[in-house]
């Protein structure tokens, strides 16, 4: 109800106030001269505005049930956004910590290749009498590019 | 009196209040693409230099791969956290 954000809760009440003592003054008050002679006409307004004032404080109950319901649900949002963070942190360390280990699992391969495997005798013996021939290398490096679409 | 009338009728209307829920952001490490494999360069090669390309390239596929889990680890996560708030 927009009405509700324009008019100040203490409006409503009094809205509603009015109404109540209007209606008492229209059906209860009648033997006072002064609402004796307006009597008709206070009762059709008092009654209006009561009616009024109950839609309104209605509106109002319900408006502030919403709110308090919103608070909670941005409440859960702030929490769920901290949540999401604090788990990003933690995805993101284990990726860093899982990928240090696999590219110092590859240095230290290839390094032992340097250090040891070129070294040994079978293996020197094989490079000197059998370089890769260009078809494999070509083939190799086909399979290492990638297969986009042209 | 009319325009009394209509405030009293459009006094109902109701009004969103908007609780939005952010998408989350992704994992920095997450967001880096995966590097090409590496080629085998020059004509005549020794086989331990080829050997050295392959194995570099194992590295850079687990690498790879490290990050596909990553994204299904973030997706989980995130879902659930998403469907937490109810």
């Amino acid at each position: 109800m927009w009405i509700l954000s324009i008019l100040p809760d203490a409006a409503i009440h009094i809205i509603f106030g009015l109404g109540i003592l209007g209606t008492i003054a229209g059906f209860v008050l009648g033997f006072i001269p002064l609402v004796k002679t307006y009597k008709l006409a206070i009762q059709v307004i008092s009654l209006l505005v009561l009616v009024f004032g109950v839609y309104l404080e209605g509106g109002l109950a319900d408006y502030k049930t919403w709110e308090l319901r919103v608070k909670e649900m941005e409440a859960k949002i702030a929490h769920s956004e901290t949540k999401s963070s604090e788990k990003n942190i933690e995805i993101q360390e284990k990726i860093v910590e899982k990928t240090k280990v696999i590219r110092e699992k590859g240095r230290d391969i290839i390094q032992y290749v340097d250090k040891e495997i070129v070294k040994k005798e079978e293996v020197i013996k094989y490079i000197e009498n059998c370089p890769v021939p260009k078809d494999v290398i070509d083939t190799l490096n086909k399979a290492a590019e990638k297969g986009d679409k042209k | 009196m009319k325009y009394l009338l209509l405030l009293l009728l459009l006094a109902g209307c109701s009004t969103t209040v908007p609780v939005v829920q952010k998408f989350p952001n992704a994992t920095p490490e997450l967001m880096k693409s995966c590097e090409n494999l590496k080629k085998v360069e020059g004509d005549k090669v020794a086989i331990t230099e080829m050997l050295k390309v392959i194995v570099y390239n194992y590295s850079l596929y687990y690498e790879c791969s490290t990050k596909v889990d990553g994204w299904q680890d973030w997706y989980n996560e995130q879902k659930k956290i998403f469907e937490s708030v109810k």
